[in-house]
């Protein structure tokens, strides 16, 4: 752990002390991620899988980070020290979402993030209750516009493809990531 | 590669260097002759006996001309440097030569996206080609460049092509510049823009036309295959 805290150092700049994310810098909450989440993206930024494409200003800049931890060793520490970090439970910043609407479309995304949100290592479905209601909004319309998961080997991005794309538009996004919210 | 320096492989690398070699040859010089005349008076002026300590006051002209005339002399050293200086400048920065070809290179926090014009030559159509961290280039031909910054001051410097100019958001920078030499080569950024700056690194390629082709013919159909994506900017 003492690796992974001194590796985390670098990451703090942006996600904060506590991985408490910061929405000015673009960088979400990770604390209490899972760490096989937090090592499966550290891999695909550093081999160019993800954060790669040229609109995703904020891949682009998470993507050298990832270049500076030297092997899978100072990953796997990273993510562990990360995931060992207490869960936050950022505040909303999306008011414009319904809830109630973003139920119904959150039935698809329970298939694999769970219905309480905390994510399922066996579909490799990340939490999404422990990140920022921006973040996973940014995410969605860069899954949608296929800037996340342009590379061919983001097996996972090519999974989300779809189900972003049947959320018609914005604010269909926003009233799903209402939802989540309320299972915090 | 000269073992001196790193590869000059650009158009102007060579003048660069010789006007940076001239001035170091001057400078040497200069330097050589004062360290020798110094200690030569050091020598000279040595205690001996029955030789009486003076302070020389500098005013005489016999004295004076030590002065005036390597004053005179580095005098028209300074006019050599800024005339050679100039014409170097004014090739490189103020002269845009008719380009073959123009590449639009966008810095950010800490990548760099090179948006390389497709077979039709032109930028900001359907077939243009965009990269991020590796600039595809035909060895011969001359490019302009459309620098921009999408967030803080960078430095986009390409060491090979004797080439440093700064980013500045909210500006479009032209320049330009012909590759001579086919390899790659470094780019950086030449400027302190966060946490990230040393892990910005990128490369420049630069290929033969039949190379050059083949990538732009293999880019263009990736680009075909993924989706459509908006403009880089």
């Amino acid at each position: 752990m003492a690796r992974g805290e001194e590796l985390y150092r670098l990451c703090s700049q942006c996600h904060g002390a506590t991985g408490e994310g910061n929405e000015a810098l673009q960088a979400p909450a990770i604390a209490g991620q899972h760490a096989w989440y937090v090592a499966a993206q550290l891999r695909k930024f550093k081999d160019g899988v993800r954060g790669k494409h040229p609109d995703d200003a904020a891949g682009l800049r998470m993507r050298p980070m990832a270049l500076s931890l030297k092997d899978d060793a100072d990953i796997a520490a990273v993510a562990e020290y990360v995931a060992s970090l207490p869960a936050q439970a950022p505040s909303r910043t999306l008011p414009s979402g319904n809830a109630e609407n973003g139920k119904t479309l959150y039935t698809a995304c329970a298939t694999c993030h769970g219905p309480d949100g905390a994510g399922n290592a066996e579909m490799k479905a990340p939490a999404l209750v422990r990140t920022n209601d921006w973040y996973l909004l940014s995410q969605l319309q860069k899954f949608k516009a296929r800037v996340r998961g342009a590379s061919p080997d983001d097996a996972e991005a090519a999974l989300m493809l779809p189900w972003a794309l049947s959320l018609a538009d914005e604010q269909a996004m926003k009233d799903v990531l209402a939802y989540v919210q309320t299972l915090r | 590669m000269t073992g001196r320096y790193p590869t000059a492989a650009s158009s102007y690398a060579g003048d660069i260097d010789g006007l940076i070699l001239f001035i170091a040859a001057l400078v040497f010089f200069w330097g050589i002759l004062v360290e020798v005349v110094f200690f030569g008076f050091i020598f000279k002026f040595r205690e001996k006996k029955g030789r009486k300590a003076e302070y020389v006051t500098g005013e005489e002209k016999r004295q004076k001309r030590w002065i005036t005339i390597p004053h005179a002399l580095v005098f028209v050293c300074d006019i050599l440097i800024i005339v050679a200086a100039v014409r170097v400048w004014v090739d490189v920065k103020q002269t845009l030569p008719t380009p073959d070809a123009t590449v639009r290179v966008i810095s950010q926090q800490w990548a760099w996206t090179f948006v390389h014009p497709g077979p039709d030559g032109a930028l900001d159509t359907a077939d243009d080609i965009t990269t991020v961290d590796e600039l595809h280039l035909e060895v011969g031909k001359t490019y302009h460049y459309e620098l921009e910054s999408k967030d803080v001051v960078h430095s986009l410097s390409i060491p090979a092509f004797r080439l440093k100019q700064d980013a500045v958001p909210g500006r479009t920078i032209r320049g330009w510049f012909r590759p001579i030499r086919e390899g790659t080569y470094d780019l950086q950024c030449a400027e302190i823009c966060g946490i990230g700056h040393g892990l910005m690194p990128a490369i420049v390629k630069v290929e033969s036309a039949a190379q050059h082709a083949r990538w732009m013919d293999e880019a263009g159909r990736s680009a075909l295959a993924a989706a459509p994506r908006p403009r880089a900017r």
